[in-house]
């Protein structure tokens, strides 16, 4: 015999309320596992940034939408940027890309407690000293540009085409050395593929394997 | 000093000598001093360190570097002759933390080389990689050596070879890192003796070709590309190994995400792993060797295994329009390049935009937001009309006939079921923006791409469709202090309420909802949040006004007996989603699970009978109760794995369609050549879609699933429609089903590329356009007619 109390509705459902706490639970304990951040994909939107410069302005990667950006990550400390620097043939990649109106943002992901982190305005120094050609150097001594688009090496270089799409990501050549005799008979993948896409062509080699030293990421 | 220096020293770093590297270099860089700093140092220390017998060749047989010391072996214990065994060895010593690297070097750093100069005639063969240690190094994962390392090259003498002595000269370059690092090189020379044995390092060559990975007989296996995954199987692993943890190195660089955790399970002598591929991943071998250790066994076991499916292309971002070409380089054109105008226009004709005919469903963002909002409203109402929602919510206004006097409780828990709802939404919500920004693939209705949550959903759905049945009351089962909190605390009651509705709506909106909610994915997070937030508000406005109106309450007849015979009616819409539930389950986890899932349905509502049934006495509920229990623990536990184990369907290229994946495995062969199914719908995977573009063709893509119900619907009408279906071959349009029934990371990525978050999406793909026209969610046989008439004529 039904009795008001039994029918009330509110009975019924509230104690499933825990079994639906439970299913809501479950939700978020069964898609956690892999919460790790998955690094930026070719092809993907590239993560969005807002960071500091060397000289102390904030850059955004949104400022740039209709532009294609180099993002170029770079430590004076890695014999493999000097590699590059020292034969001028990073200055020269980022001077051609420049005069074409890509916009190169040079990062350093290097954190503050590594022997090789340089304080902003010694950074905007090396720079300079180097005679870069960066539109921009960026500080990301907390490393989370880094993570966030999975740069591993120094040099590490990716692309961004005006639609803010990840269109490279990869090495500045394809002769993995520290010797810059290299660089001559080098193939200079960012210049192809900045070549190809200025073109409007898709990039044909839109990843490869970026080489160097790891870089220098807070270890926490 | 420099000149008495130099002819010891052997580290020279190239770069020195390079006149590349002098000639940019206006100032002092860092290198320099850094280049300077290593090399007088090694000197310095060869000078004093080194035992270097020949005073005037050249290098020794040793070179020491403030991080490692090296040495050219020889291991020749039956002295030189064609035939007899031969090694040489470059020994590294790294001093404590230094480290140098294996054939694949993992996220950074540089394997060792070795460049021999041999008399003509003698052959040195590859060096013999020992089996590598992990060394994480913050985020990254590399793989390589500390300590004491020897890497070996067998060589081979030329048949009748003679001679009192073998001049070796080596080349070697060795990337050396600790927190910082050095690439550094050497040059070595030692001679052999042949007459004598050569075997005062035998110990460490021993020790060494311990250390080198086996060859098991008997292992096979195979590798595949599942979604952004790499799945390795092996068979026939050795019982030693068996059920233990075990790590993976490739032998091929910029292939897996090294540093990500290895998924792994042992069935027998058979061992499956699974490891995220690297997010951008370099290489696409055909064949994958990898090695494998286990604890206590460090040379570990070398494996080549096939890539059964083809690895997916990697997206490339569509080619500019010509327009936006021509202006950004116009605006950079300032120093007066107009001449490399010409050459910046895309070589092909860029694609016409098809006309869409009211197809196209991006919107600006700023009235993006408002329409969104709107929706949500709307679409929050119609929600309560669902089979899941409106009996719980049914029955929730017929509580009004008994408080139909008391107009300040009605409200108070009108508000309060309010803020349940909109608390529950925002959570899911938030929760999915948080694993959407921490890199998941996840569109809303990715609840259910989980088989557990599924079942749970089953399983709570079966308890409301029992008690509403009458099978059993809570107030039996409920302990007494429980109960009586629940009726002191109305409130709260009501607001629990409504995180149940959430619960139990949640199957109904993301099939509904899936298109608006991907509008909303695309806005900033708060904006996102809010839309969630007016969907919940929407769905909670019609009780609210209703408690808050007073003559709605008053026209609901007098309680009576009528509530218990329809409280009993909206059973049946409950088992009906539980029916639908269960289908949904068929085809993420088969029939087996189906079975496994039915069979914990059954026990639960014995258990729920025995502990809850009003009519049954104390004696009868404890034994039935405890049988019950058990029963459920034990079906519960068979049902488990095959909830929560990987997808076991066939993966054909990417994906998987809802045909293929109930049936039997798809052999490895076929899932390359794209096999069309009974109905004429292949798999999808962007790689056959850009295949088909490229040879002229277009593609039309359902992307899918099952649990989406407008999906199933748009399938069974329009999609199977015969005008539709001929409009389709008349174009010879190739038709691709993307089923994104279980998560499916290649699918998802291509709806964010598409800008939506859910499905359906209907993509048509025109030859050499990069972007699809999307057709609306609601297909009409007259929008899919449209469309394809708007498509090229197929090239003969």
């Amino acid at each position: 015999m039904f009795t008001f109390k039994s029918l009330n509705p509110a009975l019924n459902t509230g104690a499933v309320g825990a079994i639906s706490a439970v299913v809501l639970a479950l939700t978020g304990a069964l898609t956690a596992p892999s919460w790790a951040a998955n690094p930026a994909t070719v092809g993907q939107p590239a993560p969005t940034f807002t960071a500091t410069d060397a000289s102390g302005k904030r850059v955004s990667l949104a400022d740039y939408k209709g532009k294609h950006v180099v993002l170029e990550w770079v430590n004076p400390g890695c014999p493999y940027v000097v590699k590059h620097y020292s034969s001028g043939n990073m200055q020269g990649t980022q001077k051609e890309a420049t005069a074409k109106g890509v916009v190169w943002l040079a990062v350093n992901s290097t954190a503050a407690e590594h022997s090789d982190y340089k304080a902003p305005p010694a950074m905007a120094q090396w720079m300079q000293n180097q005679k870069a050609a960066a539109s921009a150097t960026l500080m990301d001594a907390d490393g989370k540009i880094g993570r966030a688009y999975g740069a591993r090496t120094t040099p590490h270089l990716y692309i961004v085409d005006p639609q803010g799409l990840l269109v490279y990501a990869g090495g500045i050549d394809n002769k993995p050395s520290s010797n810059p005799a290299d660089i001559a008979t080098a193939t200079n993948h960012v210049k192809v593929a900045l070549g190809e896409t200025l073109a409007g062509k898709p990039i044909a080699l839109a990843t490869t394997r970026p080489y160097g030293c790891s870089v220098k990421y807070s270890s926490m | 000093m420099w000149a008495l220096l130099a002819p010891v020293g052997a580290v020279l770093n190239r770069m020195l000598a390079c006149p590349t590297f002098k000639t940019p270099m206006p100032e002092p860089s860092a290198f320099s001093f850094l280049a300077f700093r290593v090399i007088a140092l090694a000197l310095a220390l060869a000078a004093g360190l080194a035992p270097s017998q020949h005073a005037h060749a050249a290098p020794g047989a040793v070179v020491v570097t403030p991080q490692v010391r090296a040495e050219l072996l020889a291991h020749a214990p039956q002295g030189l002759a064609a035939g007899t065994p031969l090694w040489l060895g470059l020994k590294i010593e790294h001093k404590l933390h230094w480290h140098t690297y294996w054939k694949n070097p993992g996220d950074s750093g540089l394997p060792t080389t070795l460049v021999w100069s041999l008399p003509a005639g003698v052959q040195a063969g590859d060096i013999q990689w020992p089996t590598p240690s992990r060394l994480p190094i913050g985020p990254l994962m590399n793989y390589g050596y500390e300590g004491t390392l020897l890497l070996a090259v067998p060589v081979t003498l030329p048949a009748g070879w003679q001679g009192e002595q073998l001049d070796v000269k080596l080349q070697a370059q060795w990337l050396v890192c600790k927190d910082v690092c050095i690439p550094e090189e050497g040059e070595f020379s030692i001679s052999i003796p042949a007459r004598a044995a050569s075997a005062g390092h035998r110990e460490l060559f021993d020790a060494t070709a311990a250390r080198l990975p086996q060859t098991a007989p008997g292992v096979q296996g195979s590798a595949e590309v599942q979604g952004a995954d790499l799945v390795v199987k092996l068979r026939g692993m050795p019982v030693a190994w068996q059920g233990q943890a075990l790590a993976l190195f490739p032998e091929a660089a910029g292939l897996i995400n090294n540093a990500a955790r290895l998924q792994p399970q042992w069935q027998g002598n058979s061992w499956t792993a699974r490891v995220p591929l690297d997010a951008q991943r370099s290489e696409s071998p055909l064949k994958l060797a990898l090695v494998l250790t286990r604890a206590g066994e460090p040379g570990g076991l070398r494996v080549e295994v096939p890539v059964t499916t083809p690895w997916p292309v990697v997206a490339q971002a569509p080619a500019l329009p010509a327009l936006q070409e021509l202006t950004a380089t116009s605006g950079s054109a300032a120093g007066g390049s107009t001449a490399t105008l010409p050459a910046t226009l895309p070589a092909s004709p860029p694609a016409t935009v098809m006309p869409t005919s009211g197809a196209a469903t991006t919107s600006a963002p700023a009235t993006s937001l408002l329409s969104a909002l709107l929706l949500a409203l709307v679409g929050g109402a119609l929600l309560n009309l669902m089979p899941c929602v409106f009996p719980v919510l049914s029955l929730k206004v017929l509580g009004f006939a008994a408080h139909r006097h008391d107009r300040r409780a009605l409200l108070a828990g009108g508000l309060a079921y309010t803020t349940g709802v909109v608390l529950s939404f925002v959570a899911l919500a938030g929760l999915m923006l948080a694993l959407r920004a921490g890199g998941e693939h996840l569109g809303w209705g990715f609840q259910l791409q989980s088989p557990l949550v599924v079942a749970a959903l089953a399983a709570l759905f079966t308890l409301i469709g029992l008690n509403l049945a009458g099978l059993f009351e809570l107030g039996t089962v409920l302990p007494s202090s429980l109960a009586a909190a629940r009726a002191r605390h109305p409130v709260a009651d009501s607001a629990l309420t409504g995180v149940l509705a959430v619960a139990v709506a949640s199957p109904c909106t993301a099939p509904f909802m899936g298109a608006a909610l991907g509008l909303a994915l695309g806005l900033p997070a708060w904006q996102a949040l809010l839309v969630f937030a007016v969907l919940g508000l929407g769905m909670a406005l019609p009780y609210l006004l209703a408690s808050a109106w007073p003559p709605l309450a008053r026209a609901l007849p007098r309680p009576g007996v009528w509530m218990a015979h329809f409280r009993t009616l909206m059973a049946f819409p409950m088992f009906a989603t539980v029916v639908w539930l269960v289908w949904v389950l068929g085809q993420q986890v088969g029939i087996d699970g189906v079975a496994a899932v039915l069979g914990a349905l059954l026990a639960l509502a014995f258990a729920a009978w025995a502990w809850g049934s009003p009519t049954l006495g104390r004696r009868g509920r404890w034994g039935f109760g405890v049988a019950a229990t058990l029963t459920l623990a034990l079906v519960g536990s068979w049902a488990w794995p095959s909830l929560s184990e990987a997808p076991s369907g066939p993966t054909t290229g990417t994906s998987t369609s809802t045909s293929t994946s109930t049936s039997t495995n798809a052999s490895p062969a076929a899932s390359g050549t794209t096999t069309s199914d009974s109905e004429g719908w292949q798999p999808w995977s962007a790689t056959a879609v850009a295949r088909a573009q490229s040879e002229g063709r277009s593609v039309f893509v359902d992307f899918t699933a099952a649990w989406c119900v407008t999906c199933q619907v748009n399938k069974r009408t329009t999609l199977a429609d015969a005008s539709v279906q001929a409009a389709f071959a008349a174009k010879q349009v190739l038709l691709m089903r993307a089923d994104w029934t279980r998560r499916d990371s290649a699918i998802s990525a291509e709806l964010s590329r598409l800008q939506r978050s859910g499905v359906p999406v209907y993509a048509l793909y025109a030859p050499g356009a990069a972007t699809p026209v999307l057709l609306p969610e609601l297909l009409t046989v007259a929008n899919v007619q449209a469309a394809i008439a708007a498509l090229p004529n197929p090239s003969p």
